[in-house]
Order: structure tokens, then C-alpha cells, then sequence
């Protein structure tokens, strides 16, 4: 098997992006990408675009084809890669095994999504929904966040966590994501708290008080609240691969993908043995440990897939970072910080950094390369060496583990 | 009554694992021979949420309430439940068969609710 590097990198900043298109995004970050790899007379073999819903929010299909178009990349191979919320990491794991095949030496990869112009109510979330059981879960109503609630419930029950301290997870990443200048949200939610005070809204003596008031932070789906839930992003985030043979002609410093696994898991959710396991997590990062020769306890830094703050902490578990029920006890306790025992989302993962379905796989190990170069700035995670990622698809039934590390 | 209001699901005749009707083989050891299964007694909530923010279709109510729940002879099912009051985790519940929503193509959409019968 062929060694994969990562030479260059790209990200669109995420958020409410009225002025530009699905494809212009697409095109920003790949044209990014290109230009940080110095690959720019270089020919690409493939390019691989993750993203879930271009066709239900875009009207478009073909955005791979369209995309090597537009950027000047024929007649490079092009496929549109779809695994839901995980199309990102799908779409990586496609450009590195084409790579490490030998089959391509030289590899694009992008995801993206654009989401924030629709007004329909509900038509997002019913989108989404669409990856869920059809008769035993859609039918019924049943949609992520409700999901996401039953999870939540059974998790605080079962392992006596409170609902403050998953609060503490969207704290840390609205505190992470405050440092990060390509974020959905640059904003701690202490600030959030100040504007409301600021405006009248009402007063608070602490920020649990306000992050418990139906007001400022409503219920979406009981007991997660507005704070405990990823919002809708557009973005867009990109990769150059090649051969590691290679890397060093384009890049002095390239950072390799040495490990990835991806496993599923049953489509009903309540048909799991157990609601607060991910059996797909713990198969696909163990697949990643075992080609990277690593354990859980040679990771520095973890991106994982937030979109409700139970999942980080049951993927924590997981992953192999803290035993099954001690996730969100450990994040209350500052252990997932910048300078705890495991840094998660550092980034401010897909609460604050956002969450444009398709661009969050490729932009999670963005910024595992960045943090492994010392180029993450103000939310640098000191001594990194080796990162991995969890991109999570279906409701858990289809999850990527990539693991990146220094060359 | 007919089939169609029964609450049936698939019992492995290998393994025993009980699940939804629509596996064609079982999940567990891959057999593809089962037992049809029909929902008994009484069942208990495992655990619920109240959805205040319901996909487009499920729109013709502001918020409902979802819950998993299980039967005596084992099977599992998700559904809505009848009431938002009082929920709690390992309450009583029966099932009633009716109408839930029309989907996205306009077509009516019945299948089992939940109501407490404490
Ligand atoms: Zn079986």
C-alpha cells in the first residue's frame, strides 16, 4: 500500500454565505487547496466532492462534474461521493484509496454544502430525515434531533450525567470556535449572554441560568436545547492528496493519513443492543488504529462529529478516550479543553465552527493539519503530533475514522 | 382487526433476535427463515423526547411527543405517544392504531401511537 500525503489544504468560512452559490464554494476551497500545494501545472487523476443534499437544496446533480469544469481540472476522473452527513469523510477515504492503490498519484478532494437560503420550515430537517428508517422511524416523525433527544435521555439516566454538563461541551466549543476566524460562530456563549442582557431580554446570574431559560435557549427536542444543537452552515473545505513519495517535490512540511476506517451499524436506531454505544464508531477507529499502529493513548487532538453535544461525548467513549459513561462527566471536568488530557474540537467542531453537511469531514482533518503544523493560532494545541477524526453519517450508522499524522 | 393493525415483527428462527419486518435476513446471524411475531400485553417506555421542531410533513402540529418502547414478549417499536404529560422512563403504554400524518406525495400515513394506560 502507497503512503498518502496531504499537501495542501482549503476552507471557506463557514456560516450564512448569501453571496455565493454551492459551486462557488466548491471552487474557493479547491482553488485553495491547489494554491497552498503548489500542484498548480500539476495534472489531477481524480477529484472526489462530498455533499449530501445538492440536488433537494441546490437543484443541481453532477457537482463533481461541474466542479473540474469550472476550476480547469479535465480531464480529471470526477465523482460525486453521498454518505449523509459523512459525505465528507466518504469522499476522503475514496481520494485515499485511490492513492494508496496506486492507481492515482494525485488526488482532490472537496466537500461543501449550502444550506442557509432555504426559508421552507422544516424542510431541512425533513431532508435530513430522509436517511432514517422509513417505516419504523421517518413515518412516525422521527427526525435527528429527535433522535439525538431519545439518546440524550436514556444517556443521563442510565450513567447520571446532567444536562448542565453537556452544556459544558457547547461552552468549550463556542470558547474554541471564538479563536477560530473561519467559524459559523466566533462567539463565546458568555457573549451570546451579555447581547441578551444588552438588549433587555432578560438577566441571568450565571450562564447555566440563561442556557436553561426556555426564552434564550428553547427545547428542540426534549432535553436537548437550542445550545446543545448544531445549526444549519454553507461551506466548503478541501484537500490535495498524493503520493508520499511525492509530497516533498510541492510541500515542505506535508502531513500524512495513516490510518482510516469506516463501519455501519443498524438503520433503526432502537434495534441497537444498546442506545449509547455507536458500534460503528468503535469498529471503523479501531480499523484506523490498527493500519495506523496506534492506540487511543498516542492521540494529541480529536475532531469529532458534534452535531448534538451527546454525540461528542458517547464518540469520546467511543473512540477509546474515556470509558462508556464518562464522556460528558469528563468534558464537565475540562478534561476535553485545549490543555486537558484530550483536546476535542478544537476547531469549535460543528457547534461553533458550523456545520455545512458535506464540508465537515474534509474540514475536520483540515484542521488536524493545521494543529499538527502549529498553524491553528489562538486554539493551537501544544505538541501535536497525531490526530483523528470521527464524521459521522446516518444516525451513527455509517462512521468514518481517520487518523493524520506529522510526516 | 386486520393484519395490517397488528404489531407484528420478525423472530429469528435461529438465533431468536427479534426485529422490524422489513429484514429480509437476520442481523444478527444472517438466517432468513423467522417467526412472525405479534406485539403482547402491555409495554413499557424506554425513552422518549418531546419534538418541538417537526420535519416539514409533520407540520399540522407544533411539537409531539416520540418514544421507544417495549413489549412483554420483546419487541421494540418507536412511535409517537398520545399525551406530553407526565412522561417518564418505564411508564405503562398501549398501543392504538391511527392516522399519523400525510407524507410529502399527500398520501395518509397510519400506524401505532402510544397512550398511558397508568
Ligand atoms: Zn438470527
Amino acid at each position: 500500500m502507497k503512503k498518502v500525503a496531504i499537501i495542501g489544504v482549503g476552507h471557506t468560512k463557514f456560516g450564512v454565505l448569501e453571496n455565493q452559490d454551492l459551486m462557488d464554494l466548491l471552487c474557493d476551497a479547491s482553488l485553495e487547496a491547489i494554491n497552498d500545494s503548489n500542484t498548480n501545472d500539476e495534472n489531477f487523476d481524480s477529484v472526489y466532492v462530498g455533499s449530501m443534499c445538492p440536488e433537494t437544496f441546490n437543484h443541481i446533480s453532477g457537482v463533481a462534474n461541474a466542479l473540474v469544469d469550472r476550476i480547469g481540472l479535465l480531464p480529471a476522473a470526477a465523482d460525486h461521493i453521498k454518505n449523509g452527513p459523512a459525505s465528507g469523510g466518504s469522499a476522503i477515504k475514496a481520494g485515499f484509496q485511490a492513492i494508496a492503490s496506486g492507481i492515482n498519484s494525485m488526488v482532490l478532494v472537496v466537500g461543501g454544502e449550502k444550506m442557509t437560503h432555504i426559508t421552507t420550515p422544516g424542510l431541512v430537517t425533513s431532508a435530513i430525515a430522509t436517511i432514517t428508517h422509513p417505516k419504523a422511524e421517518r413515518s412516525h416523525g422521527a427526525s435527528l434531533p429527535s433522535l439525538a433527544g431519545l439518546l440524550t435521555r436514556v444517556y443521563l439516566e442510565k450513567y447520571d450525567a446532567k444536562l448542565d454538563w453537556l452544556s459544558d461541551i457547547s461552552i468549550k466549543n463556542h470558547k474554541n470556535g471564538a479563536s477560530n476566524p473561519l467559524a459559523h460562530f466566533q462567539r463565546t456563549i458568555e457573549s451570546f449572554m451579555e447581547s441578551a442582557i444588552k438588549k433587555g431580554k432578560g438577566s441571568w446570574n450565571n450562564i447555566y441560568e440563561f442556557l436553561n431559560d426556555d426564552k434564550t435557549n428553547p427545547i428542540i427536542a426534549d432535553p436537548l436545547r437550542l445550545f446543545h444543537i448544531c445549526s444549519i452552515s454553507d461551506g466548503a473545505a478541501a484537500l490535495v492528496l498524493c503520493n508520499a513519495e511525492l509530497a516533498k517535490k510541492y510541500c515542505e512540511n506535508p502531513v500524512l493519513i495513516t490510518g482510516i476506517g469506516q463501519a455501519t451499524d443498524t438503520q433503526i436506531v432502537y434495534e441497537r443492543d444498546d442506545l449509547t454505544v455507536l458500534n460503528a464508531l468503535r469498529e471503523s477507529s479501531n480499523q484506523a488504529y490498527k493500519m495506523a499502529k496506534k492506540t487511543p493513548e498516542d492521540i494529541d487532538v480529536a475532531e469529532l462529529h458534534d452535531a448534538f453535544e451527546i454525540l461528542e461525548a458517547v464518540e469520546s467513549e467511543d473512540i477509546g478516550f474515556f470509558k462508556k459513561g464518562e464522556g460528558v462527566r469528563a468534558a464537565h471536568e475540562g478534561l476535553t479543553e485545549i490543555g486537558g488530557k484530550i483536546p476535542i474540537n478544537p476547531s469549535g467542531g460543528l457547534k461553533a465552527r458550523g456545520h455545512p453537511l458535506g464540508a465537515t469531514g474534509v474540514a475536520q482533518v483540515v484542521e488536524l493539519f493545521w494543529q499538527i503544523r502549529g498553524e491553528a493560532g489562538k486554539r493551537q494545541v501544544s505538541d501535536v503530533n497525531t490526530g483523528i477524526t470521527c464524521n459521522f453519517g446516518g444516525f451513527g450508522n455509517n462512521i468514518l475514522s481517520i487518523i493524520v499524522e506529522g510526516m | 382487526m386486520n393484519s395490517g393493525e397488528k404489531l407484528i415483527a420478525k423472530k429469528c428462527k435461529k438465533c431468536g433476535f427479534i426485529q422490524h419486518k422489513d429484514h429480509i435476513r437476520c442481523l444478527k446471524c444472517k438466517n432468513d427463515t423467522f417467526d412472525m411475531i405479534e406485539a403482547q400485553g402491555g409495554c413499557k417506555l424506554i425513552t422518549y423526547t418531546i419534538l418541538n421542531v417537526p420535519p416539514l410533513e409533520f407540520r399540522d402540529k407544533p411539537s409531539y411527543a416520540l418514544g421507544v418502547v417495549q413489549f412483554e414478549n420483546g419487541i421494540k417499536a418507536l412511535g409517537q405517544i398520545e399525551s406530553q404529560k407526565n412522561l417518564k422512563v418505564g411508564m405503562k403504554l398501549a398501543p392504538v392504531y391511527k392516522k399519523i400524518c400525510n407524507n410529502l406525495d399527500g398520501k395518509e400515513i397510519n400506524d401505532f401511537v402510544f397512550k398511558s394506560i397508568e
